[in-house]
């Protein structure tokens, strides 16, 4: 017996010095950063509502700083620094990149409308799941052969990456480090990762064209069209400050049988808080979403006013789906709004692409749908009324 | 005598031509002539030189190394349980393994974010290797106690099914994009391991195989049943945890690089013992290793067929593949 358990220790204790071992030979570990700057500090950036980049400029290079969303500490997530002179010293932690860039994969939809903003669309010569871009010069140059599909977002193709030689790749960031990344930095070809889905409000997703465009070299460019978005939000903002009685609102549809509804801290919630409308979770803590059942949602939301997100076309459809939906008190009074007005067959959808730097649009829509009179002449841009 | 040894000269010839198609083979635009002068001095290239040196031949190692290991693992729980069907995941091992992972990419914007991010790449690899130990120390803490073997593999399979339950469970509590990236593990995949894990993968696997070529007496007897190795003089108690532990480490390992691998393990043993005819795991044992790595760099040249722009799961590849050949095996013996 004794023997036994012996044995059973020892192998037990070899397998967790094996695990210790593994995680011992962890290759990229991160070093501590204690940054020796190499040039002369000249200002920052602006930054007025993203929280996760800053942008400082140096007399010899310009710096770029991703902060990691999931550690509180000062420790960055990635440092860029950006050089237009070769023979310009960098320090060695952090991504050295030659601006302007002239070709980019991007397999992310969000960073389409902020290229095309500072008129650098042109320079993406790979995406990811093409037939799911809303785009029409995306899609016309993947028809042409000028862009290059490089597949599945969420596991792009390596080797067509590598071929496609570009001078950096836009991938996103999720809190695990993904093998798509670590590969392409390994042979030499600079990630940037996109963040701007972690930020809680409409105003500082459309801030992060002020990260993206100093790789191309047109930051006064983007400074004065942000200025612009934010100006147009905020008039729009504005008109719905005098609106005395909140309309409430619901959100979302049933995904494989969960119904995931934005968190209080989310950028939905932003968006209705902005728009002024009541949104049940609207002090709720979380920046994620909630998943709830039909049950759920019927008794927290049956009473509602409006309804946005659904995935249906038409109350038919929605009838259709599940009789339950007929309960819901925005169904009865026909204030059900879907996010397909300006999507392709294959699945594009421009409420995924343009709108995360078109923020104003975006109220705008919500507003139009639920006070109709403070936006007479406006049309709705992503959002339409189910038939 | 003469027949096997022709078979073997084939089949490593097969093992070659097959190692070096997989290296010829890939979604970027390169020649046969590139790719050779890539591997043999350099192309000039340095894209070429990069997709080749630095991912096409570790996948092509990755294969083999995969291949032969989840093959031998399958052949031995075969012998060990006496049960055609068994495989390398009865042990609930590369369930193990998916819990670890499902726990990881689930919890990883989290608190416990700083503790992960510090593992840095190979965060997945020991998550999964963790999954899998735990998974092996029950079944070795069960295994001490009960003599029956097939009592032991319904536990594993036990083990392996509240393991899937819990990873569901995860699951359902996931946001989607979490869901998705730990989907997208659950495909399998050869390309993930680099040069720098590849060391490790290496002297797991092949510590374990060369274990199983110590044991191949101890399997021998272990085909005429617990009883008479025992009157033979074989200490089937020890014999059963050694097989089982390399059974697990090797299954845990290689699901811990490249995901679940589903399919390859079960029918590859078939194969070899229809192919040369016998049970002996002295020949039995180098034909699956041989057999089981041309079959899995087949699966990753097939893979890399683009449909619709993506390359297809190589999980899905192994099992679409191996069901026709074990189809036809079993049709032209009529029997197993």
């Amino acid at each position: 017996m004794t023997c036994k358990v012996s044995n059973h220790i020892c192998i037990s204790v070899l397998l967790v010095c094996s695990v210790i071992i593994l995680s011992r030979c962890v290759s990229e570990k991160k070093h501590n950063k204690t940054t020796e700057e190499k040039g002369t500090y000249l200002y920052s950036e602006k930054i007025l509502y993203a929280e996760g980049f800053m942008v400082d400029y140096y007399e010899e290079y310009t710096k770029v700083t991703l902060n990691n969303p999931w550690q509180d500490n000062q420790e960055p997530y990635t440092v860029y620094y950006l050089v237009k002179n070769d023979s310009v010293e960098t320090p060695p932690e952090g991504v050295r990149i030659a601006v302007p860039i002239t070709s980019i994969a991007v397999n992310t939809f969000s960073y389409f409308e902020f290229l095309s903003l500072i008129g650098n669309l042109e320079n993406v010569t790979g995406v990811t799941d093409g037939f799911r871009i809303y785009n029409p010069e995306i899609l016309e140059d993947i028809k042409e052969g000028k862009i290059v599909d490089l597949g599945d977002p969420f596991n792009p193709n390596i080797e067509k990456t590598i071929a496609l030689n570009p001078q950096a790749v836009i991938n996103s960031a999720y809190a695990q480090i993904d093998n798509y990344s670590v590969r392409l930095n390994q042979a030499g070809f600079p990630v940037i990762y996109s963040l701007e889905w972690m930020e809680n409000s409409p105003l500082a997703r459309a801030e992060w064209i002020k990260m993206i465009a100093p790789f191309f070299d047109k930051m006064s460019l983007a400074d004065s069209l942000f200025n612009d978005i934010e100006q147009r939000y905020l008039a729009v903002k504005e008109i719905t400050d005098e609106v005395d009685q909140h309309r409430t609102v619901m959100t979302g549809d049933i995904f494989q049988g969960t119904w995931y509804v934005p968190g209080g801290n989310s950028f939905n919630a932003a968006l209705y808080r902005d728009a002024s409308l009541s949104y049940r979770y609207e002090n709720n803590k979380l920046s994620g979403s909630i998943g709830l059942d039909i049950e759920s949602v019927l008794t927290q939301f049956g009473e509602t006013d409006i309804w946005f997100g659904c995935e249906a076309d038409s109350y038919t459809e929605l009838a259709a789906k599940d009789s339950k939906y007929m309960l819901l008190q925005p169904v009865a009074y026909k204030q059900v709004f879907n996010n397909h007005k300006r999507t392709t067959k294959t699945g594009g959808n421009d409420y995924f692409e343009s709108a995360i730097a078109q923020p104003d649009l975006v109220l705008s829509d919500l507003v139009k749908a639920a006070y109709p009179d403070l936006l007479p002449d406006y049309s709705f841009t992503y959002i339409k009324p189910l038939n | 005598m003469k027949k096997k040894s022709t078979i073997f000269a084939i089949l490593i010839l097969l093992l070659l031509v097959a190692f070096i198609c997989d290296i010829f083979t890939g979604n970027a635009p390169i020649s046969i002539k590139e790719a050779w002068s890539s591997l043999f001095g350099g192309s000039g290239n340095v894209i070429v030189d990069e997709i080749i040196r630095n991912y096409r031949l570790p996948k092509a190692l990755t294969a083999v190394i995969a291949g032969s290991a989840l093959s031998v693992s399958g052949l031995l729980m075969q012998t060990l349980f006496r049960n055609p069907l068994a495989g390398p995941d009865v042990l609930g091992v590369s369930a193990g393994a998916g819990l670890g992972v499902a726990l990881l990419t689930m919890l990883s914007g989290s608190a416990v974010y700083p503790f992960i991010s510090s593992m840095g790449s190979m965060a997945q690899v020991i998550a999964a290797v963790t999954g899998a130990a735990l998974v092996l120390i029950l079944i070795l803490a069960v295994s001490t106690r009960i003599k029956d073997s097939i009592t032991i593999l319904v536990l594993g399979m036990i083990f392996g099914y509240v393991a899937s339950a819990l990873v569901t469970i995860l699951q359902s509590f996931a946001d989607p994009d979490s869901l998705k990236v730990f989907i997208t593990w659950t495909f399998g995949n050869l390309g993930d391991v680099t040069w720098n894990k590849m060391p490790l993968l290496v002297i797991l696997v092949s510590a374990g195989l060369i274990l199983a070529f110590v044991l191949q007496k101890a399997l021998n007897s272990l085909l005429l049943g617990e009883n008479y190795a025992m009157s033979a003089g074989l200490n089937t108690k020890r014999a059963r945890i050694l097989i089982i532990s390399i059974s697990a480490v090797i299954t845990g390992t290689v699901t811990a690089f490249t995901g679940p691998i589903a399919f390859v393990g079960v029918v590859i043993p078939h194969f070899a013992r229809a192919f040369l005819g016998t049970v002996n795991h002295k020949t039995i044992l180098p034909a699956t290793i041989l057999l089981g790595s041309i079959l899995m760099l087949v699966c990753d040249i097939v893979s890399q067929v683009p449909i619709a722009n993506r390359t297809l799961p190589i999980n899905a590849v192994s099992a679409m593949f191996g069901a026709p050949m074990i189809v036809w095996i079993v049709l032209k013996r009529k029997k197993l």
